[in-house]
């Protein structure tokens, strides 16, 4: 049933509409629906300096600013400045932008006539009886546009409250607008993904999705490493005698990672969170143990997430296009691997021939069981020929035999795992920025401290993201046997230089660009992880079909 | 919402200790500190637009700032006549400390 439908309750039992809300609800309803309902909000250029453009007005003296309520209105919101002239209060809103093209004289759009309009209505109730006057001011253009206060105009402004409530006690998404211009200037478009929904009905688009975080991630691997924090700057000191501290531009930084016996002031961790740099901690190891970052509010999300994750169709469903993906994925690497080479392809055929038998079994598993046995007897398959990727010269010491973990008993095991740990960072992060809930997955059990969400996501990269990269860097002899690893009887690790060499391995493949096959715009790995992630979402949120449909070619 | 960065200088003449020291800290946030007040930092669009809004608001009236973009050629030339002081193509992604 949807809850749309039901009517909206009366003003006074109801949380007033927020002024500059009734702005987004014009440009577009989505738009109201992500920034009001799931509070979704993501400063853009455009807002910084919507904002620097107010304080200057500020600091010119000009601005009288008025925190108005209504309940009869059921509004509120703070006005920019209200004016006597002649016996006149006269409304004004500043915009930065260039005003509506009308037939003869500059007009406002729709969406500031709106707003203007709403704060008029409050200044009217405050001061009754005074006639009010619109003004709203576009500075590029510098025309001032003014309209009066009349029937129309209150009209539009009642109407456009009682459609924000009916949004707001709805459940349901709203569509992407129809009009498409709109979106380019959006900035909840990487969020909303309008062209990834329209793209379901075929075309080339405009790619909106944006490119990669230009931040820094810093790995902090040196054991005895302390991190605080001198105002703007994270400063990294290494242990006694192991050089000067390094000074961090904190809003370069966009995850802070401590490998093993590393020291983050409360301080910094504090400067972290406020500035939406994520922390995350591995064990000496390379074991991935968890971390801070994202999401405050969206609630609407993870309820949404709850639901619907609860639904035994929908869990199995997307557990079953996981592991199908996982399944092609491996079946991919194999072929791609042996291309042109006759032998390996022999040796591999059996193994590609037996991932294939087991595809389409995941569309038609019955249970979760049932894909975990598909999904062992594909690693079994897929990790058993993997030794045959491996070129004649490698050092037998870096000679894969097979798979074992926690811990690693080979070096190639000690690499494998440690990237898979790197997997699991950036697939948790993404998940935390999305909005989601770790803890809540449609495919693994909770083990140890790893959410279940983020081992199911984290199935689709393993290859792409770790396998591929390390069976080439192999292949190329970018291991050094001795120096790289700390070998004893009961188990492999890699050393401080082994550690910075495979995140630099993995740093770099995540930067690696690639064209997505059903999307058709070129992304970095990084950016299809947290891509994957925000399809996963539109699951259960009106456009189904789109997560794990990317394959390597 | 593609996010291009660029290179941009940023110098800034303040008139009050106080102030100076604040704007000083804020930069070093966003960039390299050149020398006296001068820094360079790689943006975005909206780190520009955040970085001058901050700006804005500890700075005064008296006070002035320049902000110059700086195009890859530019960056270029610099290097070129400059090569002791370096000047990287693309500031780093990742580190390892
Ligand atoms: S991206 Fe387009 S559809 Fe989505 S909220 Fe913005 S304007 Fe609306």
């Amino acid at each position: 049933m949807s809850t749309s439908v039901l009517s909206p309750k009366p003003a006074n039992t109801e949380p007033s509409i927020r002024t500059h809300a009734l702005h987004a609800l014009a440009y577009c309803e989505r738009l109201f629906y992500l920034e009001e309902v799931e509070e979704l909000r993501v400063a853009d250029a455009a807002i910084y300096a919507g904002r620097r453009l107010h304080h200057q007005l500020q600091e010119e003296g000009e601005r009288v600013e008025l925190e108005l309520a209504s309940e009869a209105l059921g509004l509120h919101g703070r006005v920019d400045a209200v004016r006597t002239r002649e016996g006149t209060l006269v409304v004004h809103e500043h915009k930065r932008g260039r005003h509506a093209p009308a037939p003869e004289v500059p007009g406002a759009w729709p969406s500031d006539r709106l707003q203007v309009g709403a704060y008029a209505l409050l200044v009217e109730e405050r001061f009754p009886g005074v006639p009010v006057e619109c003004r709203v001011r576009y500075h590029q253009t510098e025309t001032t546009v003014r309209f009066p206060l009349d029937a129309a105009l209150r009209g539009e402004v009642a109407s456009a409250v009682a459609r924000a409530r009916l949004l707001r006690a709805s459940r349901e998404r709203p569509p992407v607008t129809q009009e498409e211009r709109k979106c380019a200037k959006c900035s909840l478009a990487p969020v909303c993904l309008p062209e990834e929904e329209r793209q379901v009905a075929g075309e080339d688009r405009p790619r909106l999705f944006p490119e990669d975080d230009v931040r820094q991630v810093l790995h902090v691997a040196t054991p005895g490493t302390r991190v605080g924090r001198a105002s703007e700057e994270l400063v990294v000191t290494p242990p006694e005698g192991e050089g000067a501290p390094s000074r961090q531009p904190g809003r370069m930084v966009s995850a802070l990672v401590a490998h093993g016996a590393v020291q983050v002031s409360s301080q910094a961790l504090a400067y972290c969170v406020e500035n939406d740099i994520g922390v995350h901690w591995f064990t000496s190891g390379g074991r991935y143990l968890g971390g801070l970052g994202g999401g405050t509010g969206h609630v609407h999300r993870r309820m949404r997430q709850f639901e619907a994750l609860r639904q035994e169709s929908v869990s199995l469903g997307l557990a079953r296009r996981l592991v199908a993906a996982k399944l092609e994925g491996q079946l991919r690497f194999l072929l791609r691997a042996s291309r042109g080479d006759a032998d390996a392809r022999e040796v591999l055929a059996s193994a590609v021939r037996d991932l294939r038998a087991l595809l389409p079994k995941c569309a038609e598993a019955p249970s979760r069981d049932v894909l975990l046995g598909l999904e062992g007897a594909g690693a079994a398959r897929y990790f058993g020929a993997l030794p045959y990727l491996q070129g004649e010269d490698v050092d037998p010491r870096l000679r894969f035999d097979g798979r074992n973990r926690r811990p690693p008993r080979d070096r190639f095991n000690a690499v494998l795992g440690f990237l898979y740990g790197m997997v699991h960072r950036e697939v948790d992060a993404a998940i935390r920025s999305v909005g989601l809930d770790v803890a809540f997955g449609f495919y693994h059990q909770p083990r140890g401290s790893a959410g279940p969400l983020g081992l199911d996501v984290m199935e689709l990269f393993r290859v792409p993201l770790a396998d591929m990269p390390l069976v080439a860097s192999v292949n190329r002899r970018t291991w050094d046997v001795e120096a790289d690893f700390e070998v004893t009887s009961e188990h492999v690790w890699l050393s401080k230089a082994g550690r910075a060499k495979a995140i630099e391995l993995y740093e770099r493949r995540k930067r690696e660009t690639w064209k997505h096959n059903v999307l058709g715009y070129s992304l970095s790995y990084a950016r299809l992880v947290e891509l994957e992630v925000r399809l996963l979402e539109k699951e259960w949120t009106g456009k189904p079909g789109l997560f794990a449909t990317f394959r390597l070619r | 919402m593609a996010e291009p960065r660029r290179w941009y200088l940023i110098t800034y003449d303040i008139r009050d200790p106080r102030r100076w020291r604040k704007v000083y800290a804020l930069l070093k946030g966003y960039g390299e500190w050149l020398q006296l007040s001068v820094f360079r930092c790689s943006l975005t669009d909206r780190d520009r637009e955040k970085l001058r809004w901050e700006l804005a608001r500890r700075m005064d009236a008296v006070d002035t700032l320049l902000v110059i973009g700086r195009c890859g050629g530019c960056v270029e030339r610099v290097r070129a006549i400059n090569a002791k002081e370096d000047w990287p193509e693309e500031p780093a992604l990742f580190k390892v400390l």
